[in-house]
């Protein structure tokens, strides 16, 4: 386990690196200057000299890279803004606020989001995949398979828009979405991102129904499933010891995959209801050639899918002994 | 467990005397193509201490046969009509507690592969241990302590070792005794075993054939062994029952059916079976044609398109009406043919064989 | 007092889906550019805005209080909702319109405009105690600050104050502000090699402090205007005492009504009242709410809803710059009951699509094009005449002088002169010239494309397009060698003179410049020299308005683009909301909260 631990760390380290390095170089590759972003309106060649100085992008690119990994690790002077300190990610260049500070205070909403969602759509998603499952063929069956036919055609932004719109504005059954920190009032926080989590996991929910399903259908074919029954098991024990155990499997591999890409932003449900996560500073981050908050946003994303895939096979080796961590 | 009504109150039943009776057993399957009638009719029985040898090919319903006995087959698709009487509790009517209460106590099943029918996600003493604590309750040490004694029971080496092993750590041979050790746990009167052998190698087979032998002496336990192999039957069991398209066409003690088989069905499983006496160089005869579809199976006799002796008792009968098993006990088979031509006919068939080669 | 048109080319050719809309601060959208198409939409007079009109006010119009708005009522909290935070509070690094518009809350310069009816404005004094006065021709302008005006921390507002904040846009961190003080000041195009801020302890000599009350600046040339360029607020004043050089941007010391509070970037502000500022001195400003809340990170689409709604908290909310949302735009403008709380405004900018004269140099295909244009189905595709105005001059109607024709016919025909077009193609060098035409590439750009190209096509001009990518659309066409014969572009005067228009888009010719159509002619140079030298501003602004004319029917350098018009909705409780017709943002000066 511990030799797995290190092996993986260090693929991820190198992995991270690897996309790190090709975000800032693509970021040169393409031709927008985010100087111009810096300088007014009226942009003379020496203004837009001037704040390519004070930007760093004068430098030759891999310097820049080289002088952006030696921040990260033992931090970098600006210029005017002062020292900042290891892990160093910089400041925006839009806003000049350091960036690890904004990534900080944008977190905690994201992983709010992401973690409440998860809850929401692995309850219901597996839950009625189960049943499904259990009632093949039957109403139940076919409600769980229309819904999540439904649940897999609808858009976020369509149905959370909808949602603000009735739930919110019209009847005002609820209120704004808005993140309040759960340390500070877990109901405020669990109130304030219940329509966020509902809708997203409206969407989420239908793909797990759908896999939970199919190979819940598959595991209770089986023949340890059957060999449960006839040792005199109760139904309840069979169904969740036995034929839920190999459906884990399929679960927990996209849902690795999910939880990383909704820590590296959930970017239209953020928009939609007015949040401010990781997934709008990503956004921001783009369309400003905003490169510091670029870096970050990417590496952050990289870093969760990479740790969840770590996780993931871990729980593959808990799941299903005969998984080996190697 | 089927479409049997439940009634709160079971009346006070009595069954055939018998350990284990069968009456007229139909079990049918709902499928997108239609109604498939896996099981038509079948009666048997069985006493403690002996074992029946269930013989057919695949989907004769031998093995969906033993799989009603436990209730195993998914109530939503299948209807099961008959009886099934385990001493005094009938098991079609049963209620599922009553089901759960009887599975893997009273009566227990070994599976024929071991490596799926065994659960990949526990060890294999969890999973004795488990079938123990369900029915006798207990402590999980005294479980644990139960499920080593019969893993050495049933010859595994080094049993408090391997009672923390996954099956994948163990052999095909051990992991068969892993699941008989699991069957037996709770000292069952009826193991179905269902072709227990045939996903093993065939110097393990008669090693498991042994055990099975060996434990049913000590326990008394009556034995129910399905499978596809009449030398298997000859071996291990005292009576057979040969089946063909969900129905038996022949029945009687092991001397009886392979000295003096009746029907041409196991006449044809006679012939396809390898014998230590027999020339190398002769080839087998299996059995021509292939299983009825059970979605629509042939009018008259079951067996006649694959038979080579309908004109001999008349093509006619045998197309139009279905003969019944007969005499009621004892030695009986279910075929047109005449007494004599039985006789004369299946002796000659053994010489064939041979002056063929 | 204008965003960059740059930022606003980006929007005005996004798509119409509210996140993909999520880009820079300022890039918050224009108007009804990207509204949905409206066969059905209420026949709107595009005569119905007039024009605002801004003259140069007195002494006595430079004092405080300003005018209040009717029914006004003090105290109340409002809650301003945008979509972006403001990536500048340092009023040095102010040009974006939004920005500007919050500095009004908190920052104050030498001049002015304040409001005295609708749709008249006058220059005043602000911190001055007149809009200035000029001498030696124009070349040195003399301000005296009033009595009573102070910092958020009460110390007195001082001519050192002034010459300071001047100078420290000099500094290497100030790039985005306005440059024109600088420039004058210096003589220099790149003034920063001639002075580099004054944090070294070097001043700056062409501004003089005779005493604390008196502010002398002394330019290298004439210039008219010099207190319009004030009111820039690029030029609202920056402690001396409280300079904290880049950290300024994120803590600015308050000489308005209003002191900045709390701010977490991106989400939230308050503002609170500055005890130290006198509404005595402020003829611009009326301060009438105690408090101003500040919520950012919601998009053009939720706000419209919240608006819409007007529940709770929302009825004491308005926004500076978030329009109603295309998708909502048709309900809005058919919902009598909410026409109450909707403010409509056409764009103050001047939107064009440049000739390349270095590439199509017959004028009479230029004029062709224009004649032929087809300006009712471009507008059919802007969302219709609810959503946008026809345009047929170079100036925008904002602009002071203004004086409108239709050289063309284009609103005399927005249908496109076929006939008329052909027969001046007919008598071109080339009757079947290939015209690349570069544009943004969106959905809508896409569509007006392709009713452009089929349009010119019937005049037997063969259009290439060629779509370009939205991030870097300025970049390639402000190329001098861009391979390309028409492009969009677009620009907005930072005061309502010409002199910030013509100046600039037919400025000299270089890589990255703004004269798009790369017009050299040395006629136009020298009346524009001769325009800016004049005293009288009066004079100057109809010259502007004659040279506007003379371009376009000697020259036609372009084909005139339509005008968004844009609207916006407030909460039921907001008074004195009105988009201002200059800054095209909501002006919080005249703001107040109704009572229940």
């Amino acid at each position: 386990m511990l030799a797995f631990l290190t092996r993986r760390t260090i693929g991820a380290v190198i992995t991270l690196l690897i996309i790190a390095a090709a975000t800032f170089f693509l970021f040169f590759a393409v031709p927008a200057d985010p100087a111009r972003l810096a300088c007014g309106k009226v942009c003379p060649p020496e203004l837009l000299e001037q704040a390519r100085r004070n930007l760093g992008l004068d430098a030759p690119v891999w310097e820049q890279f080289v002088a952006w990994l030696a921040g990260l690790v033992v931090g970098r002077d600006y210029e005017g803004l002062g020292h900042c300190p290891a892990p160093c990610l910089g400041y925006s260049f839009v806003n000049r606020e350091p960036v690890l500070e904004t990534i900080l205070d944008r977190l905690p909403l994201t992983l709010s989001l992401t973690f409440g969602a998860a809850v929401f759509f692995l309850l219901f998603g597996v839950g009625a995949g189960v049943v499904a499952a259990l009632r093949r063929g039957r109403p139940l069956d076919k409600i769980a398979s229309v819904a999540s036919l439904i649940g897999a055609s609808v858009q976020i932004y369509f149905v959370g828009t909808l949602a603000m719109y009735f739930l919110v504005y019209q009847w005002q059954i609820l209120d704004r979405p808005q993140y309040i920190p759960l340390t500070e009032d877990p109901i405020g926080w669990a109130y304030g991102l219940l329509l966020p989590w509902l809708v997203l996991s409206l969407i989420f929910t239908a793909n797990y129904t759908r896999i939970t399903r199919s190979t819940m259908v598959e595991q209770l074919s089986e023949d340890f499933v059957r060999t449960a029954t006839a040792k005199g098991l109760p139904r309840r024990t069979v169904v969740t010891r036995f034929a839920l155990r190999g459906t884990l499997i399929p679960v927990v591999t996209i849902f690795g995959v999910d939880l990383g890409s909704l820590i590296g932003g959930a970017i239209i449900t953020e928009t939609t209801f007015g949040l401010q996560g990781i997934g709008r500073l990503a956004l921001r981050a783009v369309t400003d050639s905003d490169l510091p908050m670029l870096m970050a946003t990417v590496l952050l994303a990289a870093a969760a899918i990479v740790v969840f895939s770590i996780i993931v096979d871990i729980l593959y080796a808990v799941i299903d002994p005969r998984v080996r961590l190697s | 467990m089927t479409t049997a009504t439940w009634t709160t109150e079971p009346p006070v039943r009595r069954g055939p005397g018998s350990f284990l009776a069968v009456r007229d057993l139909t079990v049918e399957f709902t499928t997108e193509d239609g109604v498939v009638r896996a099981v038509d009719g079948l009666s048997f029985d069985l006493e403690k201490g002996t074992t029946l040898g269930i013989v057919g090919e695949s989907g004769s319903g031998k093995s969906v046969t033993s799989l009603s006995i436990l209730g195993l087959h998914d109530p939503s698709t299948t209807t099961i009509t008959g009886e099934i009487w385990l001493e005094d509790q009938e098991l079609v009517s049963a209620d599922r507690a009553v089901m759960e209460r009887l599975r893997g106590n009273r009566v227990a099943m070994v599976f024929q592969d071991p490596l799926t029918a065994l659960s990949p996600y526990h060890t294999v003493g969890r999973q004795i241990a488990e079938t123990y604590r369900r029915h006798k309750g207990g402590s999980k040490r005294e479980a644990r302590e139960r499920a080593i004694e019969m893993l050495k029971r049933v010859g595994i080496p080094q049993p408090h070792l391997r009672v923390d092993d996954y099956p994948h750590h163990f052999s095909g041979g051990m992991r068969q005794r892993a699941m008989i050790a699991m069957a037996l746990v709770c000292d069952p009167d009826l193991l179905i075993a269902d072709e227990p052998t045939t996903a093993l190698d065939v110097t393990v087979q008669a090693q498991i054939l042994d055990l099975l032998k060996e434990l049913q002496q000590q326990t008394g336990m009556a034995v129910i062994l399905i499978t596809h192999d009449l030398g298997v039957v000859a071996n291990t069991a005292s009576e057979v029952l040969v089946m063909y398209a969900g129905r038996a066409v022949e029945r009687g003690t092991v001397r009886e059916v392979l000295r003096e088989p009746r029907h041409p069905y196991t006449w044809g499983l006679l012939g396809s079976m390898p014998s230590l006496r027999s020339p190398v160089d002769v080839p087998l005869r299996p059995v021509r044609g292939t299983p009825p579809s059970l979605l629509a199976p042939p009018p008259g006799c079951p067996f006649h398109p694959r038979c080579d002796y309908v004109d001999v008792a008349g093509r006619e009968l045998c197309t139009r009406e279905r003969p019944v098993l007969t005499p009621e006990t004892g030695h009986a088979d279910a075929c047109h043919l005449a007494p004599e031509d039985k006789r004369r006919l299946a002796p000659e068939r053994r010489t064939d064989r041979k002056e063929r080669a | 007092m204008t965003r960059r048109r740059r930022s606003f080319t980006a929007i005005a050719a996004i798509g119409v889906l509210a996140f993909a809309a999520a880009c820079a601060p300022g890039n918050a959208g224009g108007g009804g550019s990207t509204a949905a198409p409206s066969a059905s939409a209420p026949a709107t007079d595009p005569n119905a805005f007039t024009p605002p009109k801004v003259t140069i006010g007195t002494a006595e119009d430079s004092k405080g209080p300003a005018p209040e708005p009717e029914g006004v009522v003090r105290g109340g909290t409002v809650t301003m909702i945008d979509r972006d935070d403001y990536a500048h509070l340092d009023p040095g690094q102010i040009y974006v319109n939004t920005e500007s518009t919050v500095a009004q809350l908190y920052a104050r310069g030498l001049t002015g405009y304040k409001r005295v009816g609708p749709n008249e404005y006058k220059l005043v004094g602000d911190l001055a105690t007149d809009p200035g006065t000029p001498s030696d021709g124009g070349r040195t302008w003399t301000f005296t600050l009033k009595d009573g005006v102070r910092w958020e921390d009460g110390s007195p507002i001082t001519s050192e104050d002034v010459k300071w904040t001047i100078e420290r846009l000099f500094a290497p961190h100030i790039t985005y502000g306005p440059t024109y003080i600088q420039q004058w000041l210096t003589g220099e195009e790149d003034y920063k090699k001639v002075y580099g801020g004054p944090y070294d302890g070097k001043r700056l000599d062409a501004i003089e402090t005779p005493d604390e009350k008196t502010v002398v600046f002394h330019f290298k040339e004439p210039h008219a205007d010099a207190n319009f360029a004030l009111a820039m607020t690029g030029y609202s004043i920056v402690p001396k005492a409280k300079d904290t050089k880049e950290k300024y941007d994120k803590q600015p010391v308050s000489s308005g009504p209003y002191r900045i509070t709390e701010h977490t970037p991106d989400k939230s502000m308050v503002m609170e009242r500055n005890p130290h500022w006198d509404p005595a001195t402020d003829p611009i400003r009326g301060g009438y709410p105690d408090r101003w809340r500040f919520e950012f990170g919601q998009e053009r689409l939720q706000i419209t809803d919240r608006f819409i709604a007007d529940a709770g908290e929302d009825k004491t909310a308005m926004s500076f710059y978030a329009w109603v949302a295309p998708e909502r735009l048709q309900q809005v403008l058919n919902d009598k009951s909410l026409h109450s709380r909707m403010m409509r405004q056409p764009s103050p900018y001047g939107n064009y699509y440049y000739f390349n004269l270095d590439r199509v140099k017959d004028i009479k295909i230029r004029q062709a094009i224009n004649i032929a244009w087809p300006t009712r189905q471009l507008q059919q595709l802007e969302g219709g005449p609810a959503a946008s105005t026809i345009s047929t001059t170079i100036l925008n109607p904002v602009v002071a002088g203004w004086q409108d024709y239709d050289v063309f016919g284009m609103k005399a025909k927005p249908d496109g002169d076929i006939e008329r077009a052909k027969q001046l193609m007919a008598e071109s060098s080339d009757p079947n010239p290939t015209i690349v035409y570069a544009y943004n590439q969106t959905p809508t750009e896409e569509r007006k494309t392709v009713v452009i190209k089929n349009q010119l096509a019937k005049i037997g001009i063969n259009l290439v397009p060629k779509p370009l990518a939205r991030k870097t659309y300025y970049d390639q066409i402000s190329k001098v060698d861009n391979g390309f014969d028409m492009y969009w572009g677009g620009w907005g005067q930072d005061w309502p003179s010409g002199s910030t228009v013509f100046p600039v888009i037919f400025g000299p010719v270089r890589e990255g410049g703004n004269n798009l159509s790369h017009l050299r002619d040395p006629e136009i140079d020298a009346e524009m020299k001769r325009i800016l030298e004049m005293e009288d501003a009066n004079e100057a602004n109809a010259a502007w308005a004659a040279l506007d004319k003379k371009i376009m029917e000697t020259i036609t350098p372009l084909v005139p683009d339509l005008n968004d018009v844009g609207t916006m909705l407030h909460g039921s409780r907001i008074g004195g909301a009105e988009i201002d017709p200059q800054s095209w943002t909501v002006s919080p000066n005249l703001i107040f909260v109704k009572p229940q």
